[in-house]
């Protein structure tokens, strides 16, 4: 945790007049200076070096941009609550970051197993608890500059959307996200096929992709698969 | 992999089924391990993710007596308004007030097989939601609607027509009329 406290308190945000605008920009400034490396060199490069070198600071802030969206996803799926997710964000990198720095990461090139590892240990620990997990102070580790807030959609153009799909696929649409009932069973509901019900709902949400990107514009517009 | 192009992103409908919670364990494992190495699939999912997670915090229209509980649980405040068929009422959304529950009575629906609703501007008649198989509770004879402060985006006089259906063939139409006021209208810019 010390060393942890030590990182971030190089970060500029607390010096300068508009703190947050600040570590913002420092933490593109170091994105961009890094040349595209892998978790494995990564690693290494933060294990190798004396305590506050730069390029190990910077190595630093690339992993922690690099893995919070995914533990935040990690958070959102099985913790259900964004603060909740927040709070994952934190306390996985921190376990992380002190991993790295101790050189206790036994295999670099799958930080990615380790990571989740870690959001499954911490995860699990708060669903049994049924605590949040434990967040450090804000100033130690702002995850709003290393996951900003997740994409928020409006709740009448969500509507407006719903609205639009077939009867049938607003019914599956409805039983799987708000009634959380599998395939297997809305398709006994609907008298067809687990297979259908799957298309019927991986299409739906492609044409709610569709429609909310283009603000209701192309809700007629045939679905695609890639969105 | 993080740095690395994802040479196998995962299919889209695969991630609407993890966000739907419709996987095996061992296909959601690949998926987690999948994403937690590939910023390609993380944009990806973080896609499907808002609009899953967006849906999921919705409440329907429609809601079965159950539900009314489990949102009290959840802290949702509830005010209620009953009304039975014929009746015109109008009524106030205070700002204070998550969520006006109209309470759709007087219906005999004790033979019931289906409950049909519809909700209509009342000045132009044009449709705003309908439902074919809605919630009903057949020991009250009663229909609930959960009006919720985003509906202020809809027209505010409201027509609801309910059609009891009985196995038999047999149909009778209820129809509820609630112009709506919204408090915190005025607020909105």
């Amino acid at each position: 945790m010390e060393m942890a406290r030590f990182f971030f308190a190089a970060w500029p945000t607390h010096s300068a007049p508009d703190g947050a605008g600040t570590a913002a920009w420092y933490l593109l400034f170091t994105t961009a200076m890094l040349e595209p490396q892998t978790d494995g060199q990564l690693v290494r490069r933060i294990a190798s070096s004396s305590d506050g070198a730069a390029s190990a600071r910077d190595a630093e802030c690339e992993l922690c941009r690099r893995f919070a969206p995914r533990i935040r996803l990690y958070g959102l799926r099985h913790l259900g609550d964004a603060d909740r997710a927040r709070d994952l964000i934190q306390s996985v990198l921190l376990v992380l970051l002190e991993a790295v720095r101790a050189g206790r990461v036994e295999q670099p090139e799958r930080l990615d197993r380790f990571v989740l590892g870690t959001c499954r240990n911490v995860a699990s620990h708060v669903r049994r608890t049924d605590a949040r997990a434990r967040p450090v102070e804000a100033e130690e580790l702002d995850v709003r500059w290393l996951a900003p807030d997740a994409e928020r959609i409006e709740t009448v153009a969500l509507l407006h959307c719903i609205a639009e799909l077939e009867a049938r696929a607003r019914a599956v649409v409805h039983m799987s996200f708000n009634e959380e009932r599998s395939a297997d069973e809305i398709s006994v509901l609907l008298g067809t096929t687990p297979g259908n019900v799957r298309v019927l709902r991986h299409r739906a949400i492609a044409q709610l992709r569709s429609c909310l990107d283009g603000a209701g514009k192309h809700s007629k517009s045939a679905p695609k698969e890639q969105v | 992999m993080s740095a690395a192009i994802c040479s196998h992103p995962i299919a889209f409908e695969t991630l609407v089924a993890y966000w739907a919670g419709d996987l095996s364990s061992e296909d959601e494992d690949a998926v987690e391990l999948h994403v937690m190495g590939c910023a390609r699939c993380t944009a990806s999912s973080e896609r499907v993710a808002a609009i899953a997670l967006s849906v999921r915090a919705l409440i329907p229209p429609l809601i079965a007596h159950d539900q009314v509980a489990k949102l009290r649980a959840r802290g949702v405040r509830i005010e209620e308004n009953a009304m039975v068929p014929g009746e015109r009422k109008a009524v106030v959304f205070r700002r204070d007030v998550d969520v006006l529950l109209h309470r759709l009575g007087g219906l005999d629906l004790a033979n019931a097989s289906d409950v049909s609703v519809t909700i209509r501007d009342e000045d132009t008649g044009d449709i705003m939601h309908a439902d074919l198989s809605a919630p009903f509770d057949a020991a009250t004879g009663e229909v609930l609607i959960a009006c919720q402060h985003h509906f202020e985006a809809f027209p505010h006089n409201v027509l609801i027509e309910v059609r009891a259906m009985a196995s038999t063939g047999e149909s009778k139409l209820a129809k509820y009329m609630i112009p709506h006021t919204f408090e915190f209208a005025a607020l909105v810019p």
